[in-house]
């Protein structure tokens, strides 16, 4: 009976596994198809976008872009941003987390739901309050520019609040008789327990600060403060989509890099933060 | 800066303003920084250093090695410092860089979207710049003088024309028989013409007529230009007695117009479902008989046509032809604007200079990025280019939306939307033309 049930058990497994090897093709499909135009000379991509895998073959498209003498420090300038943006979201999101999920103070609620109403608030609704505030402060080609707005992540809050509200009470009581301070339960017996979801949310805020487009292209206008997506982006000719095809791939690519790097060292914690687990 | 440097620029400035011409040189000992904001790519690779204007090639070839040329020859000691910004979003960014004070010298603009910036007082006139700098203002082609004047004043120094020509692929007239006793293709002289030569060209060669891309948000670009060609034939205005803040979607001119698109499409006689590269990559293939794009095309469709394994043979640009009654094409420039807040005497002086080489080597844009020039005294040599005596007419006839309809930029794309939603989707024409009028309202009633 049980070799019965442990043999349909291995037929679905299979079937399951064939489906999501199967889909997993089909999304690999395009992926596979910018890396392959990638190395094709762009006058071919020109006449023809098929023969993705026949020659000619060219490193000329990611030798083009590295022969830019400015594109090494739009990457330092992405670089800095995205993890200014990390670490300065995760420990205003951390205290911002913990003040709502285990102090009280007047108002808590009220101010939790307008923390919340920033969920629904689409960024193209506030650029240009926002681009005004920082030209008058005169912020702009700045790296505080480019980071501070991104700051106030209403998402981060709701998580690590939630995350908070998941911590027994009962580990901070103990604390608390060994008369450790607040502070002290927050730094040395709380924060570690978040370590999961500071992951998610972390890696979750890098990858969305180094794909940032909009506000980079309206507050880094001097191009030595370029964002590697709007340098790249400026590299493109007027006509890139029909006379730069394998240039435009190879610019993926070289953007996407460096997030793949680390995807490979951060694998688990991606695929949680995308599936909405956070332990 | 030290208060030295700082006491000398000032007297700099001073003795400027008393005189004009000592700034000029001055200029002559003191290092200059002016800033030129533009689209057309940045090529480091291939022309980086390079100085070598007179045989580059495409836009961003020729733009760099100018400016490379200039920083390294002008005796004034200028140093032109270029802000390269993707063409999308170029207006977008430019706009945010003046509210944040970051305005550089020098801007290219098209004239077509000058009209909101002099509006707002952001483009003020500089013809008293151009002639100073010794540019002889009545040497502009007329479609370009038109284009950088508003309130008859000049308020832009042109740097080109494009246009919308067809390109043709002559084997393929040949094909079908529609070539006259030299040989040359035949074209439509009116609409009824055109669906009966496209007819016959699907019988004879199995090939639709037209080739347009009209699947991407660029591709818009396509059905508008056109529409604004086919309009500006039958002496038409979108803008009944320039009432600039409605447009008149239902008038029967612009009928005629998506009626001509929707019988290509429910006949077969032109491409759907075709991006850019597609539409490109389709007609060097041989899959369509008129190619319609850019004027900027021409130099790649030609090299595209002698290859020895090209679909493209006997490859031809033409003049969009008269459909209609009149002699037009939509046209439009690409120019050089000093916007409010950019300048200072000492940089003005220098954008001066700097305007005036731009002005003195227009052909080589011209001949390197695909454009025609915008001086007279240009035409003769930009003659004798391979197929650009087929095109020259464009510099006389072509036409531009008038400058007093305000957001060009998003009303130019709903026009070609509703065209390619009527190809690619099957929208009925009445209900393509009711959606343009209601999304023209929304636009244009907007402060």
């Amino acid at each position: 009976m049980s070799l019965g049930n442990t043999t349909r058990l291995d037929l679905a497994d299979k079937v399951i596994l064939g489906l999501v090897t199967a889909l997993a093709l089909l999304w690999l499909a395009p992926i596979i198809w910018v890396i392959g135009l990638s190395f094709k000379p762009n006058e071919v991509l020109m006449r023809d976008t098929r023969g993705v895998f026949s020659a000619p073959f060219t490193l000329k498209n990611y030798t083009d872009i590295i022969a830019s003498s400015q594109v090494f420090s739009w990457m330092l300038n992405s670089v800095i941003v995205a993890t200014g943006q990390t670490v300065l979201t995760l420990m205003l999101s951390t205290l911002a987390g913990y003040g709502f999920a285990r102090t009280d103070f007047p108002g808590k609620r009220i101010l939790f739901a307008v923390v919340l109403v920033g969920l629904a608030v689409p960024e193209q609704a506030i650029i240009v309050p926002l681009h005004t505030m920082f030209a008058a402060a005169d912020l702009h080609n700045t790296y505080a520019g480019l980071i501070a707005p991104r700051l106030a992540f209403p998402f981060g809050v709701f998580l690590m609040t939630q995350y908070f509200r998941g911590v027994p009470r009962e580990i901070e009581e103990a604390a608390m008789l060994d008369n450790a301070s607040r502070f002290k339960i927050f730094v040395k017996v709380i924060l570690p327990l978040t370590i999961p979801a500071q992951a998610t949310l972390g890696i979750y805020t890098f990858l969305h600060a180094w794909n940032e487009y909009f506000w980079p292209l309206v507050s880094a206008t001097k191009p030595e403060m370029y964002t590697l997506t709007i340098g790249l982006a400026a590299m493109q000719t007027n006509f890139a989509q029909t006379e730069g095809i394998g240039f435009l791939m190879a610019q993926a690519v070289f953007a996407g890099l460096p997030v793949f790097i680390l995807y490979l060292f951060f694998q688990r914690h991606i695929i949680n933060a995308v599936s909405g687990r956070v332990g | 800066m030290s208060l030295t440097r700082r006491l000398a620029t000032a007297a700099l400035f001073s003795v400027g303003l008393m005189g004009g011409g000592p700034i000029d040189k001055a200029l002559a000992q003191a290092k200059t920084e002016i800033t030129f904001a533009r689209f057309f790519g940045a090529c480091e690779a291939d022309y980086g250093t390079s100085q070598d204007y007179k045989t580059a090639r495409g836009e961003c070839g020729v733009m760099t090695t100018l400016v490379n040329h200039f920083n390294a020859t002008n005796t004034q000691n200028i140093v032109v410092k270029p802000q390269v910004i993707e063409w999308g979003p170029y207006y977008q960014q430019l706009t945010a860089r003046i509210a944040a004070r970051d305005i550089p010298t020098i801007a290219v603009m098209h004239t077509s979207q000058i009209g909101d910036f002099v509006r707002a007082r952001i483009v003020e006139p500089i013809e008293d710049d151009l002639k100073a700098a010794g540019i002889d203002i009545n040497d502009m082609t007329p479609h370009a003088r038109r284009g950088v004047t508003l309130n008859n004043q000049i308020h832009a120094l042109p740097w080109d024309t494009h246009s919308w020509p067809w390109h043709i692929n002559g084997a393929l007239f040949k094909q079908a028989g529609l070539v006259d006793a030299a040989g040359n293709p035949v074209l439509p002289k009116n609409v009824e013409e055109l669906m009966a030569h496209a007819k016959i060209m699907r019988e004879k060669t199995g090939k639709p007529y037209f080739i347009m891309a009209s699947v991407a948000p660029a591709d818009a670009g396509n059905g508008t230009r056109s529409f604004w060609t086919m309009l500006a034939q039958q002496d038409a205005s979108l803008f009944p007695n320039n009432s600039w803040d409605k447009a008149n979607f239902s008038q029967p001119e612009v009928r005629n117009i998506y009626a001509v698109f929707e019988q290509l499409a429910k006949d077969g006689h032109i491409t759907k479902g075709l991006d850019g590269a597609g539409g490109l990559g389709g007609f060097i293939a041989g899959n369509g008989a008129v190619y319609l794009t850019g004027t900027w095309r021409i130099d790649d469709l030609i090299a595209a046509s002698a290859r020895p394994d090209t679909g493209l043979k006997d490859y031809q640009a033409r003049i969009f032809p008269n459909l209609f009654k009149t002699d037009a094409v939509w046209a439009d420039n690409h120019s050089w604007v000093m916007l409010r807040g950019g300048t200072n005497p000492q940089t003005r002086a220098a954008a001066r200079v700097f305007l005036k080489y731009l002005w003195d080597n227009n052909f080589d844009w011209a001949r390197g990025g695909g454009h025609l020039p915008i001086r007279q005294s240009m035409m003769a040599d930009y003659a004798k280019l391979p197929q650009r005596t087929n095109v020259m007419k464009i510099t006389e006839i072509g036409r531009s939306l008038p400058h007093d309809v305000r957001r060009q930029f998003g009303f130019q794309s709903l026009i070609g939307e509703e065209i390619n939603n009527m190809i690619n989707g099957g929208k009925p024409i009445d209900q393509a033309l009711k959606d343009a009028q209601d999304r023209a309202d929304q636009l244009l009633s907007r402060r």
